[in-house]
């Protein structure tokens, strides 16, 4: 869907957006009631089985405090969202201020790499194993 | 080419490509010579409809977009459990235009 440019930017910096609310939120119904976070997703919701992606959030908070080993414990896929939610905005608002495409250009290279299959199915495995993980440790 | 092979192949592949974008692609392949026939002929569309029923039941794991080709969209729906779910359901309708665009730029190379 994004062939330009600025689509590509809009849809990031709002993921982004939307991810800091949400983590805000989580950290301050975190802090309050020792509630857990609100459950949004839909498998875990219909089903009762974690999906690969499910903890994130928990690993995310767990690293903000510092705990580099708990976060990876909880879920690895937190790793790579924090990673994403810290340089994107940097990197589009670098390029929006140098009138550059490098962040896109570097999406679309990446996007053409992962889609051969040596790459791609190491990583389809990698999500599988992570997604029964996540079953084993009952998330 | 032939306006009746072109008229047999929009026909039975109708479902795959936007009904507006029907009538130029008709026309610019009747422009065309014969000698991309036999490439266009193994050109592998998306279905919209079996997009649509894998975003229905595995929408959450961003498998829909990866069958479409948007690869990058497809690990953004992964890693955050389908965007807390509103993606997903955002995508149910979205898939199937989605899907007849990606077709649309496959043919392009044919149409031009």
């Amino acid at each position: 869907m994004p062939h330009n440019r600025n689509k590509l930017y809009s849809i990031l910096l709002i993921a982004c957006i939307a991810g800091y609310i949400w983590l805000y939120y989580s950290i301050t119904s975190n802090v309050s009631g020792n509630n857990k976070t609100a459950e949004v997703c839909l498998i875990k919701h219909a089903t009762n089985i974690p999906c690969p992606s499910c903890g994130s959030t928990r690993s995310i908070i767990s690293l903000t405090k510092g705990n580099f080993v708990e976060a990876v414990n909880i879920n690895p896929i937190g790793y790579i969202v924090a990673f994403i939610m810290l340089i994107a905005p940097v990197w589009i608002i670098s390029d929006l201020i140098l009138k550059n495409n490098s962040l896109f250009r570097c999406y679309q290279i990446i996007e053409s790499h992962l889609k051969k299959p040596k790459y791609a199915i190491p990583l389809i495995l990698l999500v599988i194993i992570n997604w029964f993980w996540n079953i084993k440790k009952g998330l | 080419m032939d306006a009746q092979k072109v008229d047999m192949f929009l026909m039975s592949n109708s479902k795959f490509f936007e009904s507006h974008q029907m009538n130029m692609i008709r026309e610019r392949l009747i422009a065309h010579d014969d000698s991309k026939w036999p490439m266009l002929s193994t050109i592998q569309f998306n279905d919209p409809t079996t997009s649509l029923i894998v975003s229905i039941l595995a929408g959450s794991l961003g498998i829909d977009r990866f069958i479409i080709g948007d690869s990058g969209l497809g690990i953004g729906k992964l890693l955050t459990c389908g965007g807390f779910g509103i993606w997903t359901i955002v995508d149910w309708f979205l898939i199937q235009k989605a899907t007849r665009e990606k077709n649309m730029s496959k043919i392009q190379q044919f149409l031009y």
